[in-house]
């Protein structure tokens, strides 16, 4: 009865569930300028906040003088750490396990770090007021590199006791954070002790900046009649946040309300706590009425949660063959001021050690030291899953360093060391059990798809031809076979700031039958509304365009983690499937007793149940949902709600491979992207649209990140790259067109078999666009060049080969 | 951040010496310049309103000569505050040649730049600088000329 007949394949598309690309349901209020974000927000009484920031990278506050912007009309009051210390709120916990300075106590480590905080009637005065603060500093000397940091006498964090362990362990210097370990370091050594064949290299991803076009804000609220803060931000996790805020203010957690509007982009920068929201709160409790708080670019760019930052020193083992044999990796972690690095607990180098990559290697030891220096905190996962792009772009550089090594073909040795699908389960040397893969039927799509063969052949004919002197153009092929960790995670071995990784979904069916679900998470432009309303439509049988999604208001929604890291698929879309299937269960119950047969005598069939062996006799969900209001059944409560929290048993581990082929002008520097081929695996596919879209918006941010991104600093310590003028953000004019394609080898312990994509694109496509440069350059002896290639080091690396003759 | 460049002023040295020594030269030919005070001979308190691409800021600071070179060379090291718009601080050293009645000048510079000047003027201080340091010599050579003509 479960043939596909076109009635019932009518029935299925009705319900737009899995496997549809159904429509963005919120992009008709988003491309109608209807979306309402924290910003739009006007409270009337509504107060604005703005931050005096040092204009030095590290000095000693010698004194404020807040009278001129006191004197200022319209100023209501100007904050300082003086003014906060009574409550104990001049410094905040981070997401680290360390604790960073909400306004500035004594000193300054960063350049934009808050100094005081200006309440005024509305945003200009508050503008004005923050110029009218006088602060005197006495400049000390300044660190931004994490290698002489460690060396130097300047101690960076003189509230640290230099002789008492981290929240990590103990601390080898005054301005070291932790040293995090995973895999056997004496076999490892051991290894390479014997190897054949070893290569070396120092990898660099440098630091860059999610930048989400809209920046972190927030309204706080306190109605002091009823006691009850509400607090509007753009929170990519408003459950953990009222729970932060409770703990550092003392309110009670059902006094607080935390709301996430519409959040326009976040990519991990909206994860973390900012000084803006702790004095946004203060605020609005000490005048009693609301005060707004919104960054400007520069300030975002400068002072919230930067990426990446790692200095990854490698070696690779393997046979003359090019068998691997052993991996081994010391990374020097650049924190900036404060460790405020958002990584689950146990994690302080995240899921670094997933730098094993899709290789099987037997033997492998990764070591990561953390560093203060006096660049902005933070340390986010930038569209990928806590360090994960790091660990995919070392790994990936790596192979390609030893295909150089042992003058290899680099697709051929990929292809040679890749984990056998055979192999999945697959326990990891760092620690991992990958859930699912198939390497190589992904690779030789691929490599098919783009005529890997013939354009070897082109490349070394162009090699030829400009030693002819006939061209001054190269070609790059930029190979990469990526494996993710997302889904994070299990709660035996995940939690934030003590709260378990797991997530969370409510649903509740409407006797007409139609439906409201609320998850944990929040979505900033991934169409949660649209892919969770999918899930559920297949589970349930409800058309996906019945069911309400709702997230981000911790008074309604059920706890949850929220959404980064790629987990709210994995996790959130777990806990929808699970909600559902308990829906089901009652409504199976319901439909037996409507159809006067026993439980076991019926089974779900798309939108309804049917008596086994007589399709014909059947209750529909919208019928059943009726009778679960309107009839007094036996046994079962009326009603028809279920709700799930998901711990999930293990990480899923989506994987892709990745190949760009790049033009590169050696006079000018600059490259064109001629093909980007994208196969995803993502397990069970949910909505190919929104796949495509997330892919597409990953590739342009990894091509931002490797072409030319990045937040650098001069030796003072100065933010150079803080504005878009200097930040590059790809437009249209800048973004190749990409192919996506896809294989589905889906999670087995998923409900649903789906992985999660949202952070592939960008921890795959970095390495292709980055191997395409070196791969360029290979025939002229380049072996690692650092990110990000802008034209200038473009031009620079063919100057260094001797190409400009 | 370094600067260098010559100037020929249509004055004897030792005009052109004085005038980089009177405070009332120096605020006329300073570019933005608000106010000058000679604290005493090796020191001056300064304010400067200087525009440089987006930031628009008072700078108040303080400059010390060292004429231990006099007439020949001259030198002088400084730095300034902005408030929120930043700060900078440098030096110069200026060294007169006569002949014929003329003066040529020579002037290397160097300059530090922090907060948002460096940030958002970044490509456009070197250019500033340039224009800034020009202008102020360009117009000494006019005072000097004037007065002694």
């Amino acid at each position: 009865m479960n043939d596909m007949t076109p009635e019932r394949e009518e029935r299925v598309a009705g319900l737009k569930g899995l496997g549809c690309s159904r429509k963005r349901v919120e992009d008709a209020r988003f491309t109608q300028g209807k979306g309402n974000y924290v910003d739009d927000l006007k409270l009337p009484g509504m107060l604005h906040g703005d931050f005096v920031r040092s204009p030095y990278a590290h000095a000693r506050v010698k004194s404020i003088n807040t009278e001129a912007a006191m004197a200022l009309d319209g100023v209501v009051a100007v904050l300082t750490a003086a003014d906060l210390a009574p409550l104990g709120l001049h410094w905040m916990p981070t997401l680290a396990g360390d604790k960073q300075m909400v306004l500035a106590d004594g000193k300054v480590l960063f350049q934009g770090q808050e100094v005081a905080y200006v309440i005024a009637r509305d945003r200009y005065v508050a503008a004005d007021a923050v110029e009218l603060v006088e602060v005197e500093y006495e400049e000390l000397p300044v660190l931004t590199d994490p290698f002489e940091a460690l060396k130097s006498d300047v101690v960076l964090r003189e509230d640290l006791d230099p002789a008492a362990p981290g929240a990590h362990g103990p601390r080898k210097h005054h301005n070291h954070i932790f040293t995090w370990e995973a895999g056997d370091k004496t076999a490892t050594e051991q290894v390479f002790a014997e190897a054949d064949v070893v290569a070396e290299e120092m990898i660099y991803y440098h630091r860059t900046h999610p930048c989400p076009l809209e920046t972190c804000g927030c309204v706080a609220s306190m109605d002091k009649v009823n006691g009850k803060l509400t607090l509007w931000g753009t929170f990519q996790a408003p459950h953990a946040i009222r729970t932060v805020v409770s703990l550092i203010s003392g309110i009670e957690e059902h006094n607080i309300r935390v709301i996430s509007p519409d959040i326009g982009g976040g990519f991990g920068n909206k994860v973390g706590a900012y000084a803006g929201y702790v004095c946004s709160v203060v605020a609005s409790i000490v005048t009693g009425q609301p005060v707004k708080w919104v960054e400007d670019r520069m300030e975002n760019l400068m002072t919230t949660a930067f990426a990446r930052d790692y200095w990854m020193q490698g070696k690779i083992a393997a046979t003359k063959e090019g068998k691997i044999t052993g991996l081994w990796c010391h990374t020097t972690a650049d924190h900036g001021g404060f460790d405020a690095c958002a990584d689950p607990t146990k994690f302080p180098a995240g899921f670094m050690n997933i730098c094993t990559g899709s290789y099987d290697i037997p033997t492998a030891y990764l070591a990561v030291d953390g560093v203060y220096t006096n660049k902005a905190p933070g340390g986010v996962a930038y569209r990928c899953s806590f360090r994960v792009t790091e660990a995919a772009y070392f790994i990936e550089r790596m192979i390609e360093v030893l295909a150089i090594e042992l003058k290899m073909d680099a697709a051929e040795l990929r292809r040679i060391n890749f984990i056998r699908k055979d192999q999945f389960p697959y326990q990891s040397a760092l620690g991992w059990e990958y859930d699912s893969g198939d390497y190589h039927t992904a690779w030789d799509k691929a490599l098919t798809a783009v005529g890997y063969d013939a354009l070897r052949k082109e490349q070394a004919e162009r090699v030829e031809a400009f030693k002819r002197g006939e061209t001054r153009k190269l070609l790059g092929i930029g190979l990469t076979h990526f494996t993710e960790i997302v889904g994070a995670g299990p709660v035996k071995n995940c939690d934030i700031l003590g709260l378990g990784m797991f997530d969370s979904c409510e649903i509740r069916i409407h006797p007409t039958g139609s439906a409201i679900a609320r998850l944990g998470t929040i979505s900033q432009g991934q169409g949660h509304a649209t892919t969770f309303a999918q899930i559920l439509a297949s589970e349930i049988g409800i058309p996906a365009d019945s069911i309400t999604i709702e997230e981000g208001d911790t008074d309604t929604a059920p706890y949850g983690l929220g959404t980064y890291g790629s987990r709210s698929t994995p996790v959130a879309g777990a806990a929808s499937a699970m909600a559902g299937r308990k829906i089901r269960a009652k409504a199976q119950m319901i439909a037996a007793y409507l159809l006067e047969v026993h439980d076991d005598d019926v089974e779900f069939d798309v939108d309804r149940f049917v008596v086994k062996g007589a399709p014909e006799r059947f209750k529909t969900m919208k019928e059943i949902a009726f009778a679960a209001y309107n009839q007094a059944i036996p046994g079962i409560e009326p009603g028809l709600e279920a709700v799930s929290y998901y711990d999930p048993p293990n990480m899923t581990y989506p994987f892709g491979a990745y190949i760009c082929v790049m033009e590169i002008d050696v006079d000018t520097g600059e490259h064109q992207i001629r093909q980007f081929y994208a196969l995803d695996d993502c397990g069970t596919r949910i909505n190919p649209m929104i796949i495509e879209g997330q892919v597409h918006g990953g590739l342009t941010e990894a091509l931002a990140i490797a072409m030319g991104q990045e937040i650098a600093y001069d030796d003072m310590g100065n933010c150079k790259t803080g504005t878009l003028m200097d930040f590059f953000l790809p437009t249209a004019w800048e973004t190749p067109h990409y192919t996506t394609d896809h294989t589905v080898t889906p999670s087995p312990h998923h409900p649903i078999g789906a992985k999660g994509v949202g952070e592939s694109p960008n921890v795959g496509g970095v390495p292709a666009f980055s191997n395409a440069v070196h791969d360029a350059f290979r025939a002229f002896g380049l072996r690692q060049s650092h990110m990000p290639h802008d034209h200038w080091r473009i031009w620079k690396i063919a100057d260094d080969l001797g190409l400009h003759g | 951040m370094e600067l260098y460049d010559q100037v020929t002023i249509n004055a004897p040295k030792e005009h052109v010496y004085a005038a980089l020594n009177d405070p009332e030269i120096l605020r006329q030919c300073i570019p933005g310049c608000e106010e000058l005070i000679k604290k005493s001979d090796a020191e001056l308190e300064a304010r400067v309103l200087l525009k440089i691409g987006p930031v628009k800021a008072r700078f108040s600071g303080t400059v010390e000569l060292d004429t231990s070179g006099a007439p020949d060379a001259f030198s002088l090291t400084g730095q300034g505050n902005g408030g929120a718009a930043g700060h900078a601080r440098g030096g110069a050293d200026v060294t007169l040649v006569e002949s014929d009645g003329k003066t040529v000048l020579t002037y290397q510079a160097k300059a530090e730049i922090g907060g948002k000047l460096a940030q958002l003027g970044s490509r456009l201080i070197q250019g500033t600088a340039k224009k800034l340091a020009a202008s102020f010599f360009q117009k000494l050579a006019e005072v000097v000329d004037s007065v002694d003509a």
